[in-house]
């Protein structure tokens, strides 16, 4: 037997199963990284006290924000920018949190799979779509339980929303990063935990003096926090910080794939030293 | 007759420690190898070398046919029921149905937890489940790891007629096991020691350095 009639797909098997493992892996992701309790209890709890424990302890003082696009420094409402800010820190913990223990605790499970057959780029492009579904879920979530709290314009509404949506995909990567990289469940915690804490509470003026200095540029949040106030405090679109936020994203995303195709890569159908020839299972 | 599974001069260390030492194995189509040895003696790394999913240092492992691999600690996705991972792994193995999985449910007693979590599964089930995720897709060549850990007595019963069917279907089966007393079920009784198995008690495999008490596998 040569090595092309070892790699030829037996006969009863399907002959076109991209889209059918597609589909699978999908939903599988999806129920995986939805099955968080704990997740799913502090975005239930922990938002909504978040918002109302930040709001009562800002108070209502003004406050000065830099925007850096155009040089601009709004004066705000310290207790309205608080609660941006609060939101932001709330998705990095729980985002972050929920995809790094997904990602963690089904590795040797997909490992599994691609050793049994299954196309490594249609896991990994499945896992990607579902942390972005699950990221923009829980941001329209946190945006419309901020409306209990402060109802800014429609437009500056659509603003923090949309930062909303790119801290959680940066947090959610950040958690695919940590989930394939990471053994320990508290090492990985802790690290989300603190630099969530530390990214998005230096972005806040409020107590912080190093806010508004140019180190905040090289923070994960510091693109969506620009849009978000740009958007609802100064009627500006700053889509370049958005961006930048996303290339947060991309870059945390595509350091995570990379180990996450390392890890789970296979050597069938590779008749090298050491190596087995055929398809396994 | 002609091998399925052919292992040569498979090396593997980890720092230090050797853990193989040029070990052969030939298995023949329809033939049952155990490979018996001390704790730590690296059967499982044996196996996961055959399987292809461990490096080794040196060596070549050639197969003729699909495997399958059943790995000593059950890999499952926790959050998923029994027959999600069946499909899952369906999907995988690009199966057109899951006719050969609900058949060997319906064998090993899996099938009344169809829908339960694997998370809330007993060992012996999560076990079970583990074994017929490696058997799904019909290998040719099977690789068990400790299949039948935590199985009560009537499954253990039901998976020796299930290794019967496969072997009497010309399925070649390497298995790792501890129970010495069920030493008359396999054709070849291989022993890890230092490192390279050591054939006992049959002729049946075929070796590389023919005599009586040392014949490597």
């Amino acid at each position: 037997m040569t090595v092309s009639d070892l790699a030829a797909v037996p006969s009863g098997r399907s002959s076109a199963p991209a889209v059918r493992q597609f589909g699978a892996a999908l939903r599988f992701a999806l129920r995986n990284q939805t099955r968080n309790r704990l997740a799913a209890l502090l975005l239930v709890g922990f938002v909504p006290t978040w918002y109302g424990l930040m709001q009562a302890m800002a108070g209502h003082q003004q406050l000065s924000f830099k925007l850096f696009a155009t040089g601009r420094t709004l004066t705000v409402d310290g207790g309205e920018l608080t609660l941006i800010s609060a939101g932001l820190n709330a998705l990095s913990l729980i985002v972050g949190f929920a995809v790094f223990d997904a990602i963690r605790r089904t590795l040797a499970f997909d490992r599994r799979l691609v050793f049994a057959g299954f196309r490594q780029p249609t896991l990994i492009g499945a896992k990607t779509l579902s942390i972005t579904v699950i990221s923009a879920a829980v941001a329209l979530y946190a945006a419309l339980v901020l409306l209990g709290f402060w109802r800014p314009s429609p437009a500056g509404w659509f603003a923090i929303l949309a930062g909303y949506a790119v801290i959680a995909l940066t947090y959610g990567a950040f958690g695919l990063l940590l989930g394939v990289l990471v053994k320990g469940d508290l090492e990985g915690f802790f690290l989300i935990i603190m630099g969530g804490l530390m990214d998005t509470f230096l972005q806040n003026p409020l107590g912080n003096p190093l806010a508004n200095k140019p180190v905040l540029q090289w923070f994960p949040s510091f693109g969506p926090m620009q849009f978000a106030v740009a958007g609802s405090f100064g009627h500006t679109a700053l889509w370049g910080h958005l961006a930048l936020g996303l290339a947060w994203a991309a870059g945390f995303a595509a350091c995570g794939l990379i180990v996450f195709q390392i890890k789970t890569r296979t050597r069938r159908h590779e008749p090298h030293r050491g190596n087995v020839s055929g398809p396994v299972g | 007759m002609t091998a399925i599974l052919v292992a040569e001069g498979l090396h593997k260390s980890y720092g230090r420690h050797r853990v193989l030492s040029g070990t052969d194995l030939s298995v023949d189509r329809g033939q049952l190898v155990a490979v018996v040895g001390e704790n730590g003696a690296g059967k499982s790394t044996l196996l996961k070398a055959l399987a292809g999913t461990l490096k080794t240092d040196a060596g070549t492992v050639r197969l003729s046919g699909t495997l399958g691999y059943c790995p000593q600690e059950a890999v499952l996705s926790d959050n998923l029921t029994v027959g999600q991972h069946l499909r899952y792994f369906a999907a995988a193995y690009r199966l057109a149905d899951l006719g050969r999985g609900e058949e060997l449910m319906q064998r090993l007693g899996l099938a009344k937890f169809r829908d339960t979590s694997a998370g809330a599964l007993s060992g012996g089930t999560r076990q079970k489940l583990n074994l017929v995720l490696s058997l799904l897709h019909d290998p040719d060549v099977l690789l068990l790891d400790e299949p039948y850990q935590g199985f009560d007595w009537e499954t253990y019963l039901r998976f020796w007629d299930l290794v019967g069917d496969l072997r009497a279907r010309g399925k070649a089966i390497v298995l790792i096991t501890h129970l010495v007393f069920e030493q008359d079920r396999f054709d070849v009784l291989a022993d890890l020691v230092d490192g390279r198995l050591h054939l006992r008690g049959t002729t049946t495999v075929a070796t590389n350095t023919p005599g009586a008490d040392d014949d490597r596998l």
